[in-house]
């Protein structure tokens, strides 16, 4: 993420020649946050392709609207709005849906893809697999029993790194409600994940 | 709600560091005079430190092919009349050209303007990474001969082609792993350098990131690169300190399996005094069950106190 202040400057300045046309710019933009981006939605949405669809829709809504854009607020905090609701939307169409579209089917049982992705970057050791592999299985199901609300203010604040009053300011609420919101999130993960750590 | 009840329920706050000022001030104070609190603020720390694991870090490829796609949505949407200059936005992504020959690495090398370093040739020996004026290394990834493809940010862009031994290769990819922006970038180039770490300087590299990468993922791949060197003393002295400092337990569990591998198996070799003793102060600090569990273990296998007094 650059929220650097000499970047912010540079920011204003390539936010400007972007609204006026220049692809370099806007690739310089897209670059500066787009990882961020990605992993956001790859942590929400635990499916590679679902992240993908949003980073598309989302800088394309960028692409579309910069002119319209009046650093009224933060690019950062402009980018992450549009990105946050696209998670968003996405979340609940699957509550409503009840769909698992983080699961498919494998040899042994349901398998999350989250798993298999993250399964390919650690090693052999047969003992360390086992105990991470379940402390990963018991997180990912406490945080799938969140509400979409708490598990995104839980997420742009444990994982992103994000201030409360930033977060409030994304998601167009109070510092004061999204603290509220972070703190039955970590409530429920404490009661979820107590005993094993 | 007695004084204990309600400082604990602040206690996650005060770790995101969101607590006023005031809110702060109460429960610093109150957790010098309780030591249950203090235990329940650690556990804490436990539970955050766990929950850090969950976190996926997108695969380099994913990132290329997101990119990519973007890239052409964009283009379509301008029409294919669009006469648009070639960018260095498309420069960067137009990676079809760039086929690996033979058994060498393909690296993408960005340019500074003219600058270009004698030693080299390539205006990359000696850069700082972190310096926001030189090239910056954006992601490193296995190509599928074998080789290795690394991105580096610049306004313009050149290809030269190494393989792993070959000393320029190696520059990038040391700059690579300490790469303080980038934890991705950082867990594929120690991944890499894993298969060079019979190189002292290679060696050293994955010591400083098992001993100071903030992401566990790298720690932990860097540690699986100096699994085959665990009987010199640098890299015994660098799991040790892991044990007893890691945050992470998952890390903690591994370095205790690596220190004692073979321990307590009849051909197996005897622990070192230093490695119980390093055992033994693990017992004193210790919080995780698990962890104290395995430690414990091989205490007794080797026949020592659970702990020093």
């Amino acid at each position: 993420m650059a929220q650097k202040t000499g970047f912010q400057t540079d920011e204003k300045a390539l936010i400007r020649a972007a609204q006026e046309g220049d692809q370099d710019a806007f690739g310089q933009l897209v670059r500066a946050y787009d990882q961020s981006v990605l992993r956001l939605a790859m942590n929400l949405l635990r499916s590679p392709e679902d992240a993908q669809d949003v980073y598309q829709e989302a800088f394309l809504r960028v692409y579309r609207n910069l002119n319209s854009f009046r650093f009224d607020c933060s690019f950062h905090t402009w980018l992450y709005r549009i990105v946050t609701n696209l998670c968003l939307d996405q979340m609940r169409k699957r509550k409503v849906r009840k769909e698992e579209s983080s699961q498919f089917e494998g040899t042994d049982g349901p398998v999350d893809r989250m798993d298999t992705l993250q399964e390919s970057r650690v090693d052999g050791n047969p003992q360390r697999r086992l105990f991470s592999g379940e402390l990963r299985q018991r997180i990912q199901k406490a945080l799938g029993e969140l509400s979409a609300r708490e598990r995104m203010v839980f997420e742009l604040r444990h994982y992103q790194g994000l201030k409360l009053r930033n977060i409030g300011e994304i998601l167009g609420t109070s510092e004061e409600a999204a603290k509220n919101c972070l703190f039955r999130a970590t409530q429920k993960m404490r009661v979820a994940l107590g005993d094993f750590v | 709600m007695n004084s204990c009840e309600k400082i604990r329920t602040q206690l996650s706050m005060l770790l995101y560091g969101e607590l006023s000022f005031d809110e702060e001030e109460a429960v610093d104070a109150h957790l010098e005079s309780c030591a249950e609190c203090r235990t329940a603020l650690e556990r804490e720390r436990e539970l955050h430190a766990a929950l850090d694991q969950a976190q996926a870090e997108p695969p380099a490829s994913v990132l290329w092919e997101s990119r990519q796609n973007l890239k052409e949505r964009i283009a379509a949407e301008h029409g294919p009349s669009s006469s648009r200059r070639v960018s260095w936005w498309d420069r960067f992504l137009d990676t079809a050209w760039l086929k690996p020959v033979g058994g060498l690495a393909l690296v993408t090398v960005g340019f500074l303007g003219a600058r270009l370093t004698p030693d080299l040739g390539l205006g990359i020996t000696g850069m700082s990474l972190a310096d926001p004026g030189a090239q910056r290394v954006r992601s490193v990834e296995p190509s599928p001969d074998g080789g290795i493809q690394i991105v580096l940010d610049e306004t313009r862009q050149r290809v030269v082609s190494g393989g792993l031994d070959d000393q320029k290769i190696r520059v990038l990819l040391l700059s690579a792993a300490k790469d303080p922006s980038d934890p991705g970038l950082r867990y594929e180039t120690v991944g890499i350098l894993n298969d060079r770490a019979q190189a002292a300087e290679v060696r050293d590299t994955l010591i400083y990131a098992l001993e100071h990468d903030e992401n566990a993922g790298v720690r932990l791949k860097a540690m699986d690169g100096l699994r085959p060197f665990v009987k010199q003393p640098e890299v015994r002295k660098a799991l040790a300190g892991v044990l007893l400092s890691d945050g992470n337990p998952g890390m903690r569990t591994q370095a205790i399996d690596l220190l004692t591998q073979g321990v307590g198996e009849s051909t197996g070799p005897a622990l070192g005094r230093d490695i119980i003793g390093t055992l033994q102060e693990l017992m004193n600090r210790e919080n995780n069950a698990y962890v104290r569990q395995r430690g414990q273990r091989v205490l007794q296998l080797v026949n020592a106190s659970q702990e020093t007094y």
